[in-house]
């Protein structure tokens, strides 16, 4: 039945014309298809993985899924997944599938820390769990009770997940891995616009004539919008350029016009050269009229450490760290000025061989003048970025300027559209926030900043941390549609929507992931619970934080679909619905919110996260977590269960009658005849044929309510009106997609554009003004006067619909080689595998097409260390070794003194090499950089 | 019917166990749990994971070396699924502007001629509609000014033809399809395609009528 080409290309235009559903195609045709597929079942949904967001087509039969394709309807995408999209129909069969929960027991069955694992049953789980939550709230209150959180939960679960921990444990020790993703962009964005997410749209690539990648591999890692970018430089190669920044040679590098290879963390400076080049040198090219009105110059301090851990800290006092990693984590107190980054620290007094003491900055920022901007941009000539950032030893200086000039040019180039896309490299970075706002600044400066076409837009990695991790909230410090747990106003309106008392959450959210990890080893958090991520194997200095969870006197809980490293060192491991098992939804890079509904009914035993965490609240009554509690140092958060009666509950109310099953809850009804339920498994709303006994021992029937809906609207109801406004649960189903804010159905395109942010418009309007733009969002709006060296007028001045441009220097890393680690280290992932591969590992296809991680290095280093292509041998940092084999003609293809190991492959345990050294400001961990040596193995 | 890997016949063996207690009666934990199952029988990695060891080493790959056009195939993982490379591709890669070498044999023109894989027409169909802002500054797709770019009708769908050009999109072939290495894999996939058309291990489909089914997922079809 299937058309020749020569057929199709006949039909083609006819096709075209007549592309809706209503269209009329041939009926022997028609009737042929649905014999073929009549007994399949098509869906949408959401792909599983990384932050571009596409929709897939899912095909069901007999309850189970037998196909993916491409969705012409899909706005991202249209029609094209990249090998993981299509292979997302086999990432739920693995035969290993957990299946049941697995407990460590002894040969009494009683929970025992060395035991090893036996199945049990779901109420057994949630004996332990409680019991050994419990345990560590007595031991250390809220603050001894931990959540590895996810970008990777549906928004439901996400929600579930917060609401519980918040307001029920009121803890706020519940961060996502996307802390180790996004977090330096969300400050980045924070500190720009006042309001976290990006301005612009997926529709940029199509508007504009150039796009520049700073440390992002697009074309492996946002596959299809690198091919997005292919096809509109295809579409007219003389005008559109690529250029491609990065510490290495990569895919991104084989469609670009110019590659530019520079030194691990001198993106800063880069970003600093383009501002001099327009300030200094082509000055006429700054948008006065804008940058007038829209734009304030704004400093920090710069002695700010590395985010490591601090001397005088309980695991360093006990030596856990060695004498060769405190040679690093030294660095965190007091370093040495080198004659790198001199230059560029010299307009804040300091110069080559200071000392330079750090201490902790917090987020504090000033306003400063125009001119002590222009001071600051000084040093960051030609000669001296060129000198410090090429990043080939073997490429001539004048070819590296000729390309740094040309990029420039790019840039100020009047009437070029330009948008900068980056991912990981600069996100994942020492100085992360600084770099995130560096490139605000040169677009800023250009007026090519949310406009079509134009734009520094930062991509997500993973598919639902702009969705569930920053909107949701789902980190340390944060509450629904940007608010904060330190903003009393914040929390109050919070507590008043989750009708909980006034004074229940926890005003101090700093256990961010890191800290999570630290505190596990210090012995503070005695519980954490692991969901929908890997954090054993996904975080840096990997070797302290498995044996903190197996040595410690705590309780480890992982819940997932496969049996990772995560699981593996845990108490307890919950078996997981996975993605398509369930109704969930995901929001994309681009603001772009998409559901999916409940495709096929999970494998064995398996349920959902969200119901892991609604039935845990059963177990926890008002009584048990509304009492006083106390937290570190001298604060504590007050008992307010008087309160809590006078709402009429009681000791015995349980978290789950008040958070998750309440009047407002059960309103969302079950209507199997409407759609979108109609026709669909709901497992958590009506229990399912598979009769799993639930968490009391009976079999689980359901909550009897649409607890999808009421999760979802009762989120959505934070950002509406608020500039984060969503469309109701039905119209999502509908569509592919939107991007919000969704005012009266209508998606934005650009934000904080007049032209096409209705709140931008309305914040003109009420300010009085007719500005292009407005940038509306609300935080650290106010500020003190200053220079480069600190306040100097504490007066607070207003900054209504004002974006920021910050002075921020090229400093080094914490580890650069020398030596003896004479190498550098960059690590990330490869297009076929996801993160830490749970998933992907387990598809024949794409294990067979990259079945190890391989250490990706120059053939001439390899050479001078002894080593043969396919050969194996260790890298070895200050904090441990792992091996792999060597190969010098793959698709990354690093320059000399640099090497490349993705992070997929269990038994390539490279985040054991890395350093836990993150951003300050942002909490995000540097994976991108830190020194080993290599040798034969 | 589930397929078990070696490792999960004890968890379903134990699961058996529990649903022969009866659904409703409490299970008696203690007694019927026995520490079975080590932490390295779990996962992918089975050595010791706390020290790297002689014994820990990745799996090599194991690339065909099958030169490009000796006919080999790899058959489809379900309908339509994009096909797996069994060649070869040393020397091929990478991709560039200037020389995609994996078109010079898989072109439909000259496909059957080198014994390679035709590249079928969905490739050399758009589905992205033009992109542009009109004068108003509105956000246009196809010449039309829109206001969402996705909606319930789906009336912005747009299939048109490429004609012997290949689509923009699909130009970078390792996007989707990728070398294979030998046929061993660390863990069983229990996935089971149903192909609905007789060549489907082998040939495209998606074409014609095809790629507009089942997209109106609020109606059915």
């Amino acid at each position: 039945m299937s058309l020749s080409r020569r057929e199709f290309l006949k039909s083609s235009a006819a096709a075209s014309a007549a592309a809706a559903i209503g269209m009329s195609v041939p009926a022997e045709l028609q009737a042929a298809a649905n014999q073929a597929e009549g007994d399949w079942r098509w869906d949408k949904a959401a792909c599983r993985f990384c932050g571009t967001g596409c929709g897939i087509m899912m095909a069901t039969k007999g309850g189970k899924i037998v196909a993916v394709k491409g969705d012409p309807a899909a706005p991202v995408n249209r029609g094209l997944n990249c090998i993981k999209g299509y292979f997302n129909a086999k990432i739920m069969y693995g035969a290993d599938r957990l299946t049941q929960p697995l407990l460590r027991v002894d040969e009494n069955g009683k929970f025992k820390k060395d035991g090893k694992f036996a199945p049990v049953s779901w109420e057994r789980a949630f004996d332990e769990m409680e019991f050994h939550i419990k345990k560590a709230l007595k031991a250390s209150g809220p603050e001894g009770v931990g959540v590895f959180a996810s970008g990777q939960y549906t928004v439901m679960e996400g929600y579930a997940a917060q609401k519980m921990m918040k307001a029920g444990f009121r803890s706020n020790a519940i961060d996502p891995n996307a802390r180790h993703c996004m977090a330096s962009a969300v400050v980045g964005f924070y500190q720009t616009f006042g309001i976290d997410e990006p301005s612009g749209c997926y529709d940029d690539i199509e508007l504009t004539d150039t796009i520049v990648s700073w440390g992002s591999n697009m074309a492996e890692m946002h596959p299809i919008l690198w091919s997005r970018v292919t096809d509109r430089k295809l579409s007219d190669p003389e005008r559109v350029k690529i250029i491609n920044m990065s510490t290495y040679k990569h895919r991104t590098s084989d469609l670009a016009d110019e590659e530019i290879i520079f030194t691990p963390n001198t993106d800063l400076a880069l970003w600093n050269y383009i501002a001099r080049e327009i300030v200094y040198n082509k000055p006429e090219a700054i948008d006065w009229d804008f940058v007038q009105k829209h734009i304030v110059f704004c400093a920090s301090p710069v002695n700010m450490g590395y985010g490591m851990r601090k001397a005088g800290e309980k695991s360093i006092k006990e030596g856990k760290y060695t004498a060769l990693e405190m040679q690093t984590i030294d660095k965190e107190m007091k370093k040495v000025v080198s004659a790198t980054e001199a230059p560029a620290l010299k307009p804040y007094g300091y110069k080559e061989g200071d000392v330079m003491v750090n201490e902790n900055a917090g987020l504090k920022h000033w306003h400063i003048s125009f001119e002590e901007y222009k001071k600051f941009l000084d040093p960051y000539t030609l000669d001296y970025v060129a000198k410090i950032s090429k990043g080939n030893p073997d490429e001539d200086i004048n070819e590296f300027k000729r390309k740094l000039q040309l990029l420039a040019d790019l840039y100020i180039e009047k009437d070029r559209k330009v948008v900068s896309f980056w991912t990981m490299g600069m996100n994942q970075h020492t100085r992360g926030t600084w770099v995130n706002t560096l490139a605000y600044n040169v677009h800023f400066l250009l007026n090519k900043q949310a406009k079509p076409g134009s734009g520094a837009f930062s991509l997500t990695g993973q598919p639902s941390a702009c969705g569930t991790a920053r909107e949701v909230g789902t980190f340390c410090h944060r509450l629904p549609a940007d608010m904060m747990v330190a903003n009393p106003k914040h929390r109050e309106i919070t507590e008043n929507r989750w009708k909980i008392p006034n004074g229940t959450l926890n005003h101090i959210g700093n256990q961010d992931i890191m800290r999570i990890h630290r505190d596990i080893e210090d012995g503070y958090v005695k519980f954490a619970w692991v969901n929908v991520c890997n954090p054993y194997q996904d975080t840096a200095s990997a070797s302290h934080w498995i044996k903190a969870a197996r040595e410690m006197d705590n309780f480890i809980v992982t819940s997932d679909g496969y049996p990772g490293i995560s699981a593996k060192v845990s108490d307890l491991i919950l078996p997981s619905a996975m993605i398509y098992e369930k109704w969930g939804a995901y929001g994309n890079a681009e603001r772009r919110t998409q559901h999916w509904r409940q495709q096929v009914l999970p494998v064995g035993d398996a349920m959902s996260d969200t119901w892991q965490w609604v039935e845990l609240s059963k177990r926890f009554t008002v009584g048990d977590v509304w009492g006083a509690q106390p937290l570190r140092g001298d604060n504590s958060l007050p008992d307010v269960r008087q309160a809590a009666y006078a709402m009429g509950y009681t000791d015995n109310t349980t978290m789950y009658e008040i958070l998750f099953a309440n009047k407002e809850a059960q309103s969302y009804k079950i209507d199997l005849k409407s759609f979108p339920q109609a026709g669909y498994d709901n497992t958590e709303c009506n229990g399912d044929s598979r009769n799993v006994v639930g968490s009391d021992g009976k079999v689980f029937k359901g909550y009897g309510f649409m607890i999808h809906e009421y999760l979802f609207e009762e989120y959505a109801s934070f950002g509406r009106g608020h500039a984060h406004d969503l469309a109701d649960f039905t119209t999502y189903h509908k569509v592919r997609g939107l991007k919000w804010p969704v005012v009266d159905g209508k998606e934005t395109q650009w934000r904080f554009n007049t032209q096409y942010d209705p709140y931008a418009a309305k914040a003109n309007k009420e300010a009085g003004t007719t500005n292009s733009h407005a940038f509306y969002g609300t935080l650290a709006k106010s500020l003190a006067q200053g220079n480069l060296l600190g306040i100097t007028d504490t007066t607070q001045l207003p900054l209504a619909n004002k974006a920021k441009i910050f002075a921020r220097p090229y400093m080094d890393p914490p580890e650069t080689p020398d030596k003896e680690y004479d190498t550098w280290l960059c690590t990330g992932r490869v297009l076929e595998h996801w993160h830490t591969g749970t998933m992907t590992m387990r598809v024949p296809e794409l294990y067979r097409a990259v079945p190890e991680a391989l250490c990706y290095m120059h053939p001439q280093d390899a050479k001078e260390k002894g080593l043969k292509q396919g050969g194996l041998a260790w890298v070895e940092s200050r904090r441990g070794k792992i091996k792999a084999r060597v190969e010098t003609r793959g698709r990354n293809r690093p320059s000399r003194g640099l090497v490349f190991v993705p992070f997929f492959d269990e038994k390539v345990f490279i985040n054991k090499v890395c350093a836990d050294y993150t951003c300050p400001q942002s909490g995000q961990t540097d994976f991108k950089k830190c020194a080993v040596k290599i040798y034969q193995a | 019917m589930r397929l078990l890997s070696k490792v999960t016949v004890g968890l379903f063996t134990a699961a058996l166990l529990f649903v022969g207690c009866g659904n409703d009666a409490k299970p008696t934990a203690q007694e019927s749990v026995k520490p079975t199952i080590s932490e390295e029988s779990l996962g992918l990695r089975k050595t010791d994971i706390y020290v790297e060891t002689d014994e820990t080493i990745g799996h090599q790959a194991n690339y065909s070396t099958a030169v490009a056009g000796s006919g080999n195939t790899i058959k489809r993982a379900f309908q339509d699924a994009p096909p797996m490379v069994p060649h070869d591709t040393e020397g091929m890669l990478p991709i560039t502007i200037s020389d995609n070498q994996c078109t010079t044999c898989h072109m439909p023109e000259v496909a059957e001629s080198m014994g390679a894989t035709p590249v079928p027409s969905s490739h050399f169909t758009d589905f992205r509609p033009v992109t542009s802002v009109n004068a108003e500054g509105r956000l246009t797709k196809n010449g039309k000014a829109i206001v969402n770019t996705t909606n319930v009708n789906m009336d912005d769908i747009s299939i048109k033809s490429t004609g012997d050009q290949l689509a923009g999109s699909r130009f970078n072939c390792t996007l989707c399809h990728a070398p294979q290495s030998g046929d061993d894999i660390a863990v069983k996939n229990t996935f089971e395609p149903d192909f609905t058309n007789k060549d489907g291990a082998s040939a495209s489909s998606w074409n014609g009528t095809k790629l507009m089914e089942g997209l109106d997922t609020v109606n059915g079809i």
